[in-house]
């Protein structure tokens, strides 16, 4: 085989393993389950406002993954995982918590940090803060450096001690207590959240499981 | 082949070392600093001069390597189907064998030395009124509080020019606290706390990452940190809210 001869299949091999690399990324990267987009509802009364609707569940068979709670249906799950907001807007976030619940293993997010005024209402009482042994689960919501906003919302969701019964889906479950805060979007970007309270079960101190795989009890929020 | 010409067939390769360890001298200089995070606390400094010191060092080393490959491929590559005849050995070539053992020990005693200095440097205290800062990792965020004030953040705040005592440990999985502009990286481990000293001397915004990889969102475990002036910082403190 000659000098160019070699040269040449020296980079072909080059570029195909790359493309096949890619490909391979690609394949990763689509076969990473989405839920449906739970779109920010535009304010009829207010400009540059949306509200969003989430809800906590004990199990999954309320949300996104169907009747049937899907793969894992006694997972605790966010009833949606894929939210999306308008850009530079006021979100009204409303989240009915329906999920028993037990201490935080780190006290910090115990706190409200990150909404407007720093306070989120709770069961109708405005607070900064909630009780670090009663706590459900969190809505944790982060951006990362080199975005212009380093937007970090989170928000303890109360355990839920109500008794009055209600039916959702193939779920039953209790009253939920409901978490009303509000916290302004920056620019476009996507961002993560994920739940801060240990409820996923698992070895890795309870952060498995839910915890761990997309679609319970962590998302995106795509700021378009 | 006589000594002399024997002597005058290295000479390129003897050029071709030199040329390439002033490159390499020259990169060893200054690449480090420029390739590297901006350098904001003494550790960095440290690690920066370490990188330094070590890539001069090893610029001869690594030019010989490059040097003799090149020179073998211009010179000595073999031409033709039949099997070479065997080159002149160097083993016992005395010279050849004290320099190399002389020169890599001296080397290697050096850099051992130089490190484990940088090392007992790298993780003293001067003891001078560190501000402490605990640390926690968890899945997938960095929280901070500043024990006796009562304020909590989830992005790090440091006054400039004082010592920080970062106390670090997990509550899930195992992380990694990184901050590459000061030079440290330690394990956040549940159970243990472990601590880490810096003393930052520039101001300015940082980056502090993960580095073990710590689950499903471990590549966004990354938040800022802020070097702010003595009176900036106890304003940023002041404007904290009390936890009850």
């Amino acid at each position: 085989m000659n000098r160019s001869k070699s040269l040449g299949v020296a980079l072909a091999s080059v570029l195909l393993g790359g493309g096949a690399l890619a490909l391979a990324g690609f394949a990763l990267a689509s076969a990473t389950p989405h839920q449906a987009a739970l779109n920010c509802v535009p304010s009829q009364s207010a400009a540059n406002t949306c509200s969003l609707n989430l809800s906590t569940f004990p199990d999954s068979l309320a949300g996104e993954h169907g009747k049937t709670g899907g793969d894992h249906p006694d997972w605790v799950s966010y009833a949606n995982d894929n939210l999306v907001v308008p850009a530079n807007t006021t979100v009204d976030v409303t989240i009915d918590q329906y999920d028993s619940g037990g201490s935080l293993n780190n006290a910090f997010f115990d706190q409200v940090m990150g909404t407007i005024g720093g306070t989120a209402t709770i069961a109708g009482k405005t607070v900064s803060s909630v009780d670090p042994n009663n706590v459900g689960h969190t809505f944790t919501l982060r951006g990362i450096p080199g975005s212009d906003k380093m937007l970090f919302v989170s928000v303890p969701l109360p355990a839920d001690s109500n008794t009055q019964a209600v039916t959702i889906g193939d779920g039953s479950y209790t009253k939920p207590v409901v978490v009303q805060f509000s916290f302004k979007t920056g620019s476009k970007g996507v961002y993560e959240w994920n739940c801060e309270f240990p409820c996923g079960g698992g070895r890795e101190g309870e952060f498995g499981q839910a915890m761990s795989t997309y679609g319970y009890m962590s998302g995106t929020l795509t700021v378009n | 082949m006589s000594t002399s010409t024997n002597k005058n067939s290295y000479k390129g390769l003897y050029w071709i070392w030199a040329a390439l360890t002033v490159v390499g001298i020259l990169i060893g200089l200054y690449a480090p600093a420029w390739l590297m995070p901006r350098s904001m606390s003494n550790n960095m400094h440290l690690t920066v001069l370490t990188m330094v010191v070590f890539s001069v060092a090893a610029a001869p080393v690594a030019a010989g390597v490059y040097a003799t490959a090149l020179f073998a491929l211009r010179h000595w590559a073999h031409k033709g189907d039949d099997v070479p005849a065997p080159g002149p050995q160097v083993r016992e070539n005395a010279v050849v064998v004290t320099t190399w053992l002389v020169v890599s020990t001296v080397l290697t005693v050096f850099l051992l030395i130089w490190g484990l200095g940088a090392l007992a440097v790298d993780n003293g205290s001067n003891g001078k009124n560190p501000l402490v800062v605990d640390v926690t990792g968890q899945q997938w965020v960095w929280s901070f509080s500043y024990p006796g004030t009562h304020v909590q953040s989830n992005e790090l705040y440091l006054p400039v020019n004082r010592e920080v005592e970062f106390r670090v440990t997990s509550v899930d999985v195992t992380h990694g606290f990184w901050i590459a502009n000061m030079g440290i990286q330690v394990d956040a481990n549940v159970g243990t706390i472990t601590t880490i000293h810096t003393t930052p001397d520039k101001l300015g915004t940082f980056n502090i990452r993960c580095t073990q990889f710590c689950g499903l969102n471990h590549a966004f475990m990354v938040t800022e940190g802020h070097v702010l002036t003595s009176q900036q910082f106890t304003s940023w403190l002041a404007s904290q809210p009390q936890r009850a």
